[in-house]
């Protein structure tokens, strides 16, 4: 079989239904804007939200790059990639500076972001006040009232149980001084990366069929309490075993013989571009 | 060339992006929408939102000396409802329009509420020129320092948006659109300040 698919995968109208959606979300930072999430050749929850849009936003011209916990060659950012190039033949890239559009899983790429590039993260579990109230219609009052109890509290318990705040990943952020927001599962060392970032961030939810959005240069502020200032993951005398980097996010990893810890950029193309240029290396 | 209804859509729409994402800053679309070889009352850029923006799914309101005539052409076009201001999803304030009209579109569209404040109106104006000349000064998400905007219309639109949105979340979203193909756009989280010249 040999279906003619639209550019972009999807129709026209429902491109137009995406496109209001994240003009909405631009407007409102923060904010969940509630979509009619389409149905895609992927499972819901494989980065559906991401993708669609991805699809809405590209265009001939467009370069592509698509990370999956920092990697460009990981079986999600490849197979994603396929679907988008296959249905618009735009050009694809590792390269985080070539990129006018970055979807990605769960990592801001090390490389700084300029105005114009737009960041597109896939988000599985966007409401931030979920893990306290599993009622859509009461979370929704919730953010209505600004009624954050719950995040503070669920912060605050971690801290009475462990010492400290716990959150791996998706540490609630307050954007705009409004709402609070999950930044998706990005680790704690990429959220101060979204407060004034240069670039459009646009957070997808396809299977829970909503879309939000940092715009450029918005406080975007990490929940902490005074005594218990926020902070990133400890990376001190961590050092990347292929190209040196220090003071970036890694991936820790263990021989399986020796069984001794070592350390690798999580960021593979930040890393590869670090090998590929012999003046940083040395 | 025609006008695209794929691919110049998309580059309207990605510079559509780039405006509401970065207040003030002026984009210019007429490479895309000039192609249009159709006839009608209103700009180019304009027509090039409508297809944008509207469809059976959305309504719209619209202010213009041929109101009537335009609201059926829209509405052929898109499938797209005209509708009262207050409920309109989209409002456009076409270039004939007068100045009391593009005050009621600020004072009578809907702003949203704090349940849903996506539900809000876009008001789309059509204007004799946009320039980045300080007129106005923009502060707000999007914004690193201060931009400057100079709307060639009648400013008392100025005071009838800052008290439309003056309950953020809630509020209207503005997009400035001129014949020469520039865009510029206001969301609601931008604060304005009339320079004093």
């Amino acid at each position: 079989m040999n279906y003619e698919y639209n550019f972009g995968f999807f129709d026209e109208g429902s491109k137009r239904e995406i496109r209001r959606t994240i003009l909405k979300a631009i407007a409102i930072p923060g904010y969940q804007v509630p979509f009619a999430s389409r149905e895609m050749p992927i499972a819901r929850g494989w980065g559906t939200g991401g993708l669609q849009i991805t699809l809405s936003l590209a265009g001939k011209g467009d370069v592509l790059k698509v990370i999956d916990q920092g990697s460009d060659e990981s079986v999600n950012a490849v197979n994603i990639k396929k679907l988008v190039n296959k249905t618009t033949g735009i050009l694809e890239t590792i390269d985080t500076e070539a990129a006018t559009l970055i979807q990605s899983r769960h990592r801001i790429p090390e490389k700084y972001l300029k105005n114009g590039q737009i960041l597109v993260l896939q988000v599985p579990m966007p409401e931030p006040l979920r893990r306290v109230e599993s009622s859509e219609y009461k979370t929704k009052r919730l953010h209505a009232d600004a009624e954050y109890s719950g995040a503070w509290l669920m912060l605050f318990e971690q801290i009475v149980k462990y010492g400290s705040m716990t959150t791996g990943a998706a540490h609630p952020v307050f954007v705009h001084d409004r709402y609070v927001m999950a930044p998706s599962p990005i680790p704690k060392y990429d959220n101060p990366k979204m407060n004034h970032s240069e670039a459009l961030i646009l957070l997808g939810a396809g299977r829970e069929k909503k879309i939000y959005a940092v715009p450029p240069y918005t406080k975007v502020v990490s929940l902490a309490f005074e005594d218990h200032p926020f902070e990133v993951e400890n990376v001190e005398g961590r050092k990347c075993h292929l190209c040196g980097a220090t003071g970036i996010f890694f991936d820790e990893l263990e021989d399986d013989e020796t069984g001794e810890v070592y350390y690798q950029c999580n960021d593979s193309s930040y890393c590869l571009s670090r090998l590929n240029s012999d003046k940083e290396v040395q | 060339m025609k006008f695209d209804l794929v691919h110049d859509i998309q580059k309207t729409y990605r510079s559509l992006v780039q405006a509401m994402s970065n207040p003030g800053v002026i984009v210019n679309v007429a490479q895309y929408v000039d192609k249009n070889e159709l006839e009608f009352d209103f700009y180019d850029t304009t027509f090039a939102l409508m297809y944008m923006l509207l469809d059976a799914e959305v309504s719209f309101k619209i202010y213009s000396a041929k109101a009537d005539k335009t609201s059926r052409y829209f509405t052929q076009l898109t499938h797209s409802r005209p509708q009262d201001v207050k409920a309109a999803n989209f409002i456009f304030v076409l270039s004939d329009a007068s100045e009391d009209e593009l005050q009621e579109a600020f004072t009578r569209s809907y702003e949203g509420d704090l349940i849903d404040p996506h539900k809000s109106a876009t008001i789309i104006v059509e204007t004799q020129g946009i320039t980045a000349e300080k007129s106005l000064a923009l502060k707000g998400p999007g914004i690193k320092d201060t931009n400057y905007l100079a709307i060639n219309i009648s400013e008392r639109w100025v005071v009838a948006r800052a008290e439309k949105n003056k309950e953020y979340p809630m509020g209207v979203d503005v997009i400035f659109v001129d014949q020469q193909g520039n865009m510029a756009c206001l969301p609601r989280t931008t604060q304005t300040l009339q320079v004093v010249k």
